[in-house]
């Protein structure tokens, strides 16, 4: 990636999928505040609920000796009884949040859109609201390359704020028609014409597969032109968000192959990270603090993982247009924008 | 000679010499069983057409001691002809009621085409469907059939019958997926007349099936190249017809009471012999999807391993061959129908497994067995099950636990399926356990106190009739074998086996050999267990502890009972010094106070610390500890369900 004002657009070599994916991630990882604020976000978010359930485990434990053998490692009886007579939270508290079995259910249930326990949907709506509003920071530091201060970055935070959430209604209007109108269309009325008579499961294994794989890309899709219309939004100063999406969709359209290829190096290094995970996720009787560690790690990872997606787009995106030269430029002075100071470091160049 | 001959002729009808040997030798002219309902059946399946042509003679002897002035026969097939017989009416309370929006193709039905007395007069026109359950008008699943002429006890009539049926989509173990067949409960079945009357109830959603014994010649012609699989054993080599498009496949069973079969052109057919020293050897026949072919061990280990338990704790099977099926794996319900796995049928059962079957995941293994568990509490000792599923299915359920704990130690873990079912993943961590998994004591909690077990089955509310039928009695079989050791709990079932062997044995007498084997009382038990629907749940309420004489201590532990149900309960209780005190309470009052000095301090209460009580619904409140740990074990798994929460979080605003 050019990282110097002195290479003139003209000069720049086009930006290669292999070269954003690793510039992202090498922004991403000199970036350890960022990664780290996010993880931080996420845990403060989950944390009153954890406490919460933690509350409702001591009192149903009471001073039962059922609690010598939940301390030593999962004790199923107790567990049954507890989900038995547990409310709201605490009916998600079962085997199924050990290990990669834990993951696999929340993947599993996120793509076979299984209704969420209505307090966790609540804590993911909010989430997503948070995601959304770090969205402008975590680009506008991603794109620039170097630290920002904390007041710059919560200055982009505040400023694309609303932007996004205008976004992310167009967005989101985008995702629902594909949880609600393309999700059963596949799963239900084409999976079911395909499979009521079918004898043979590994058939169904791979019909299925492919269903996920055509909603996956839907998904993906919408997903691409979201994170592109973010980036220019960003890096442009783009006020409209319908003009930033109908830009991110032109952007995409034109180099859709490459773009494409950059968001499966994106998943793939997703892949590698669960399958790290699978092989180090802990037991039931790891220890806690070890277990903990193991898991803030792979959520760390997690984190990079998305993160990478982000800076990768708008390291790709930078590469592709004219201004890139920016990344290496002087330090603004707030509030100019990325784009204003790509273009002096345009001016500058040429 | 003549012992000789009719050895050979058991032996040649699927019965194995072994295990009936010493009944058929001493009496050679009696049979093992009464052989009362007797079919010679002739069928065919027409795939095309989704038909089955039938016809044939039911050989059938008065065994009661009252005149027959009516027949009765099952039809069980109409229940699925429309939205409005009580099997689909059930189905709608608490367990399926999208079943009754199938369409129309996907239904099924049987139509009779003649029933007649052999050589005498047409009885059709005269035939009328009844609901002696729940008198619904629009159920014909029980064909009334006046006669003429009353049958006198102990006088044999034959009856000519001709029928065809319309292969549904499966419904209850029962029907086609593509070029699967399975057909059960497919020809006109008589019911079973007791002194008192008539048993033949309608279907219903939550019951299976009552049938008397008897012999079974049946002929299946379907396509050529179709493997077929049936109760009882090939009677002569497959027929083919001139044109070559079908053949006929003539199997032949004496003393069962059922016939089921099977036919798929797709089944890989594997065989093994079961051989046990003190039981007699068994041809295991196994056919198996393609797809499964690597999995025909598993199927064969769990069929041997019931085959032998069943048969050293309680008695031998006593055929010679047992057909194992492997059904289509049903991995979507909704539109392929409903299962035809883990089903019983005399001499053939189907199992049940996924093309993804984890080796430490208890599938097919657990079906397996139990449903070959069914040959012995079901096939051979034939109780009601209409009216007394628990019979079967509940001392079933027990037996199997038992079996999968004895023939597969610390293997099984709990497999979850996701993406659509398709993909299964073993908790390592989370072990099978006889009580817990075994005997689902899970399932059974929530509905513990839904109906009394007592109450006829067909009347259980639909939906949680399982949970009573299977797991509350697994439960209580437990209980009574913590309470009476487990030799004498073998000895119970071995009676009750020995006694109902090729018979129709009822609670009662089955009651009444728990107490004879026991040399107890046990009719406070099984009021408790059986004759009751209340819950049972105890646990220690207080401890308190005030200063006595010097140095000394008065110990206060109070226990209660929060549940209905009542049952003795021992109090145990642990001083820090390491003494103890026990004390057994009678669980009848609401609580109890036990009282205790000592100069040390009490470190830990427990009621009923065996865990005799199975069917104490909450165990977390049986024990009561001077140095909780709950904080601990809180605050770890509080832990470790943040960072799935902080994972849910992440993976659903990835999109974001």
């Amino acid at each position: 990636m050019p990282s110097s004002p002195e290479v003139t657009a003209a000069a720049r070599p086009r930006a290669t999928i292999v070269g954003a994916f690793l510039e992202g991630w090498r922004r991403v990882l000199r970036a350890p505040a960022l990664s780290a604020s996010v993880l931080a976000a996420t845990a403060l978010l989950a944390l009153p609920l954890a406490f919460a359930l933690q509350g409702m485990l001591e009192q149903h434990l009471g001073t039962s000796l059922e609690a010598d053998r939940a301390v030593a490692g999962w004790n199923a009886g107790w567990a049954a009884e507890f989900g038995a007579q547990a409310q709201g939270i605490g009916r998600t508290f079962s085997h199924e949040i050990l290990g990669f079995g834990g993951t696999m259910a929340i993947l599993s249930g996120f793509i076979d859109h299984e209704e969420l326990n209505p307090t966790i949907a609540g804590a993911v709506t909010a989430y997503v609201v948070v995601w959304i509003f770090l969205s402008g920071g975590l680009i506008d530091r991603l794109a620039r390359g170097r630290p920002i201060r904390t007041r710059a970055f919560f200055g982009a935070c505040g400023e694309f704020f609303v932007r996004f959430l205008r976004l992310g209604l167009v967005i989101g209007i985008a995702y629902w028609v594909l949880f609600s109108w393309l999700h059963p269309l596949l799963f239900s009325d084409l999976y079911n014409a395909l499979t009521q008579d079918m004898t043979e499961e590994r058939l169904a294994v791979a019909l299925r597969a492919a269903l996920y794989a055509v909603f996956l890309a839907a998904l993906a899709l919408v997903s691409l032109v979201a994170d592109f219309a973010k980036v220019r939004a960003v890096v442009e100063d783009r006020r409209s968000m319908l003009s930033a999406l109908g830009a991110s969709v032109r952007f995409i359209r034109r180099r859709c192959i490459r773009v494409a290829g950059l968001y499966l190096l994106n998943v793939a290094a997703l892949f590698v990270i669960l399958r790290l995970w699978l092989q180090l996720a802990p037991a039931a009787d790891t220890p806690n603090w070890l277990a903990l560690l193991l898991a803030q790690v792979y959520l760390l990872f997690r984190v990079w993982a998305k993160l990478a997606f982000m800076a990768s787009e708008a390291v790709f995106f930078q590469g592709e247009l004219a201004h890139a030269g920016y990344t290496a430029g002087p330090r603004p002075q707030w509030p100019d924008s990325a784009a204003v100071e790509a273009i002096e470091n345009l001016s500058r160049s040429s | 000679m003549f012992r000789l001959r009719v050895a050979v002729l058991v032996a040649s009808a699927g019965l194995l010499p072994l295990g009936t040997q010493a009944r058929v030798a001493q009496d050679p002219v009696a049979a093992p069983s009464p052989r009362n309902a007797s079919y010679t059946l002739e069928a065919t399946l027409d795939p095309t057409a989704r038909t089955i042509a039938g016809s044939g003679r039911l050989t059938w002897r008065n065994t009661s001691a009252r005149p027959a002035i009516d027949l009765q026969f099952h039809l069980y097939w109409n229940a699925w002809r429309d939205a409005n017989s009580s099997w689909m009416r059930e189905q709608a309370l608490g367990r399926n009621p999208r079943l009754a929006e199938r369409p129309a193709d996907d239904r099924g039905g049987i139509d009779l085409s003649r029933l007649a007395l052999a050589g005498g007069g047409d009885l059709l026109a005269r035939a009328r469907f009844i609901a002696p359950d729940d008198g619904n008008a629009d159920d014909r699943t029980v064909l009334s059939v006046p006669l003429d002429r009353p049958v006198a006890p102990g006088e044999t009539i034959e009856i000519e019958m001709a029928w065809t049926s319309r292969v549904p989509r499966t419904f209850a173990r029962t029907g086609r997926i593509g070029d699967y067949y399975f057909i059960a409960q497919w020809f006109p079945k008589i019911g079973v007349l007791e002194d008192a009357g008539w048993n033949c109830h309608q279907f219903h959603a939550a019951t299976e099936f009552f049938a008397d014994f008897g012999v079974y010649d049946v002929s299946l012609t379907v396509p050529a190249g179709w493997v077929v699989g049936a109760t009882g054993v090939l009677a002569s080599p497959p027929a083919q017809a001139t044109s070559s498009a079908t053949t006929t496949h003539r199997f032949r069973a004496d003393d069962v009471h059922d016939f089921a079969w099977t036919s798929s052109p797709d089944f890989l057919e594997r065989t093994e012999r079961f051989e046990e020293p003190g039981l007699g050897a068994v041809e295991m026949r196994l056919l198996l999807q393609p797809e499964h072919a690597d999995q025909a061990d598993r199927h064969f280990s769990a069929t041997r391993a019931a085959l032998k338990y069943y048969g050293s704790w309680f008695g031998a099977y006593p055929y010679r061959q047992i057909t194992v099926v492997d059904p289509v794996t049903i991995f979507n319900a909704e539109a392929q129908g409903q299962g035809t796995g883990g089903m019983e049928y005399p001499m053939l059962f189907t199992a049940g497994t996924r093309w993804v079957a984890p080796w430490m995941g208890s599938q097919p293994e657990s079906v397996t067995v139990h449903e070959a568990g069914h040959q012995f509490w079901y096939g051979l000792v034939a109780t009601n099950e209409f009216e007394h599923a628990w019979m079967d299915e509940g001392l079933n359920t027990y037996s199997t636990a038992r079996v999968i704990a004895e023939a597969f130690p610390n293997r099984f873990v709990a497999v979850e399926r996701y993406f659509g079912g398709l993909a299964a993943w073993s908790y390592e961590d989370v072990r099978w356990s006889r009580d817990v998994d075994g005997f689902r004591l899970n399932a059974f909690r929530p509905v513990a106190t839904s109906d009394l077990q007592s109450t006829p089955t067909w009347r259980y509310w639909p939906g949680t009739a399982s949970a009573i039928s299977y797991n509350k009695t697994a439960l209580w079989l437990g209980t009574l074998e913590r309470l009476l050791g487990w030799p004498t709990m073998q000895a119970i079932l071995a009676r009750h086996f020995e006694r109902g062997l090729f018979r129709h044995p009822t609670p009662d007498e089955f009651f009444a050999i728990a107490g004879e084997v026991s040399g107890r009382d046990l009719t406070w038990f099984f009021d408790a267990v059986h004759r009751s629907s209340a819950a049972f749940d105890y646990g220690v309420a207080q401890v308190t502890t005030a200063p006595a004489t010097a140095g000394s201590f008065t110990h206060t532990v109070v226990v209660r009972r929060h549940g209905d149900g009542i049952f003795p309960t021992p109090v145990r209780v642990t001083f820090d010094d390491g003494t103890r005190r026990e004390e057994t309470w009678d669980g009848r009052e609401r609580w109890h106070a036990l009282r205790f000095t000592s100069t040390a301090q009490v470190a830990r209460v427990e009621v009923d610390p065996e865990r005799i009580l199975l069917l104490d619904l909450n165990y977390t409140n049986n024990s009561w500890s001077a140095r909780p740990q709950a904080a601990e074990a809180a605050g770890k798994w509080s832990l470790r369900w943040f960072t799935w929460l902080q994972e849910l979080m992440l993976t659903y605003a990835f999109f974001a």
